[in-house]
């Protein structure tokens, strides 16, 4: 292979790295092994075989085809090959010539964000402060008592069954394999047997929260504790919405919850303009839920209910959810003002669909909540 | 055999499979570089049917592994055939037998109860067999792992008898439908392909071969109904599966047209949800008759 080409081939996972794609030297190596099998001049198949390569995971095609297509518009060896090819990517509508300079420059962007970002995160920000005036001014042992109830919370929504067995004494089904390989070290004196049972698998939790105006600092009140809880319930995801819907699971792995939330307001515009429930509902279960959810979810929904957008869509979006999850709550802090009753229209949309409706305003709340799970929760 | 990418190409349309330049360049990489391709996509758009077909072309067996959640060594490696073993022991005691060849002769191979991934790797040189490992977005984490190790080195250790190492690397395909995010360091071993519904073109193709005798007339309207349909927001999307079967169904009937009311009563081969049937109900059957008609002739136009 000619240098030029390996350093280009280089630059071009590079590229691909800073746009978001992991791209690994073995899978650099896998590619350059592959130019050996296949004509470089042919577009098409440098294409198939970088894809098939350098990506690995279907949310990463569309920035791959992108990038391809912009490094890439330039003649790979010599100047007579064909660039007219309109299979590369089977997709028209994508900007083939779109400009090399202009990719690297929103890397560039890219990095500084993450840069200035790095910097905040060193001190509180100034949210914290305002978390405060809603879940009154908790001392240090009643967070440490919240914490406390939240995990035994989570522990009761998800623990259950797998299909998969684990060794145990007291386990009701003959572990065949076990009791053989004791018992031939054994001898003939007795048989020991040694049994199984389903071991406990961990349902996953899906937590979506309105960050919008009023139920900000609640929101992330929950996020965070829920998010401590990550050594026993691995699968977390965690979603925000107010007039668009954003995962943010991935961002929480390598930042701290303020910074993603202020990462996801930067994207998304109209941050504090009112709640389109409904419709960030279908934008989950168009986008999101075949990915983030199945059958044995249980899906947290933290909202205070108060929809302006359209409640046919709402009624939709909630039935579709209520499908694809095992349970689904419902905590409204509203519900935990005395004499309130679930009248504005969004949450009167929802409550149909939901398993529970809760109230979680408060230490005392949330030990209320955890109350009436181990009751209703096998 | 499969020499190039045209090869591929060709010996797959032979056998009624209509690939697309990408595909059957990640097909072509995978036998030449030994990686297992993983391949994603929607329900019913020919993903294992790829296994199948290389079977057919390799002129070799298809080692299926269907997994499902809790699938353990035991189903997808080896397991002892136990009840054989302890038949065994009794005998060899009867006869008298001294204890350590009793211990020797029960862990032999002919006890062994050979599972899809031990047979893939034992299979003679003479045939490369196609490994089909099928849905592994159904299997859990720990299964993941253990295929990663089976993966990456195609050996595997028993304690009673040794390591077994795979004589050739077997052709693999693994298939997801996508409802969980597979492990990156499993997908890393592999050539990765998102298989998309097809366009309207590649779809009568791929009537044209699977269904004999077909019409063009039938073929186009159904193709054209299938991409309208695919357009419209259900809950499960009809794959080429359905298709195929839609086509097959109508043949049955001896149409050469859609028409409403057949295609009414025949709708269960393509949506598979009440919800969806209804949804397409209110639509109107027989404006989307038109509108598939329509399409067509625009096709044709162009």
């Amino acid at each position: 292979m000619p240098k030029t080409m390996l350093g280009r081939v280089v630059r071009f996972s590079r590229l691909l790295h800073r746009e978001g794609v992991e791209v690994n030297p073995g899978n650099l190596i896998d590619l350059c092994k592959s130019f050996e099998h296949i004509d470089l001049q042919q577009r098409v198949d440098f294409y198939a075989a970088s894809r098939a390569t350098l990506v690995s995971r279907f949310d990463d095609l569309e920035t791959f085809d992108r990038v391809f297509n912009s490094f890439w518009s330039t003649p790979l060896i010599s100047e007579d090959m064909t660039l007219t090819d309109t299979d590369v990517g089977g997709n028209s509508d994508l900007d083939v010539q779109a400009d090399v300079s202009e990719v690297v420059d929103s890397a560039d962007m890219q990095e500084d964000v993450d840069g200035d970002g790095e910097s905040e995160e060193v001190g509180y920000s100034a949210d914290e402060a305002l978390m405060a005036k809603d879940l009154a001014a908790m001392s240090d042992r009643e967070i440490e008592q919240a914490r406390k109830v939240i995990h035994e919370i989570v522990n009761i929504i998800a623990n259950r069954r797998s299909r998969r067995r684990v060794p145990e004494n007291r386990g009701r089904e003959l572990d065949f394999r076990r009791t053989w390989r004791r018992n031939a070290l054994l001898g003939e004196d007795g048989v020991e047997l040694s049994m199984k049972r389903r071991r406990i698998k961990k349902t996953k939790l899906m937590l979506l929260c309105d960050v919008s105006g009023s139920m900000d600092c609640y929101s992330k009140f929950l996020i965070r504790f829920i998010y401590a809880l990550k050594r026993e319930i691995r699968d977390v995801e965690v979603g925000v919405f107010s007039t668009r819907m954003t995962a943010i699971s991935r961002l929480l792995k390598t930042k701290g919850i303020e910074e993603s939330l202020h990462e996801v307001a930067e994207k998304v515009h109209d941050w504090a303009g009112g709640t389109d429930i409904g419709g960030c509902l279908r934008e989950f279960n168009d986008k999101f839920a075949r990915d983030m959810l199945h059958s044995r979810s249980v899906m947290i929904i933290v909202s205070d209910g108060w929809d302006r957008g359209d409640p046919v869509i709402m009624g939709r979006e909630m039935a579709r959810l209520r499908k694809r999850v095992h349970k689904l709550l419902w905590l409204n802090p509203l519900l935990g003002t005395p004499g309130y009753q679930p009248l504005c229209l969004g949450m009167k949309t929802a409550l149909p669909y939901l398993d529970y409706f809760l109230p979680a305003h408060n230490v005392a709340s949330l030990i209320e909540l955890a109350k009436t799970l181990r009751s209703v929760w096998k | 055999m499969l020499e190039s990418i045209e090869e591929v190409e060709k010996q797959f349309a032979a056998q009624g499979y209509i690939t697309d330049r990408t595909l059957a360049t990640t097909i072509y990489l995978s036998l030449a570089l030994g990686k297992p391709i993983f391949l994603e996509g929607e329900p019913g758009v020919g993903k294992t049917e790829v296994a199948k077909v290389m079977a057919t072309i390799l002129e070799t067996e298809l080692i299926r592994l269907q997994c499902y959640e809790g699938i353990d060594a035991g189903t997808a490696l080896y397991e002892w055939n136990y009840p054989r073993q302890m038949l065994e022991l009794r005998l060899e005691e009867a006869r008298g037998t001294d204890k350590e060849e009793i211990g020797r002769n029960i862990f032999r191979e002919e006890f062994l109860l050979k599972r899809p991934l031990l047979a893939a790797i034992q299979a003679e040189e003479k045939y490369r067999p196609v490994l089909l490992i099928d849905e592994v977005d159904r299997s859990d984490e720990e299964f993941e792992a253990f295929l990663l190790e089976v993966l990456s080195d195609f050996q595997i250790t028993i304690p009673e008898i040794g390591t077994v190492r795979a004589k050739q690397v077997p052709f693999v395909v693994l298939t997801s439908n996508r409802t969980r995010e597979l492990h990156d360091a499993l997908k890393r071993r592999c050539l990765y392909l998102w298989i998309d519904y097809p366009t309207y073109d590649k779809e009568m193709d791929i009537v044209r071969s699977r269904v004999s005798g077909i019409g063009d007339e039938l073929t186009r309207q159904i193709c054209g109904f299938m991409q309208l349909l695919r357009n419209r927001d259900f809950y499960k999307k009809p794959g080429v599966a359905e298709t195929i079967d839609w086509a097959l169904a109508l043949m049955a009937m001896k149409m050469d047209e859609l028409d409403p009311q057949i295609v009414d009563a025949t709708l269960g081969c393509v949506l598979k949800y009440k919800e969806d049937i209804e949804k397409i109900q209110e639509d109107g059957v027989p404006q989307l008759i038109e509108k598939a008609k329509l399409l067509r002739e625009r096709t044709n136009a162009r």
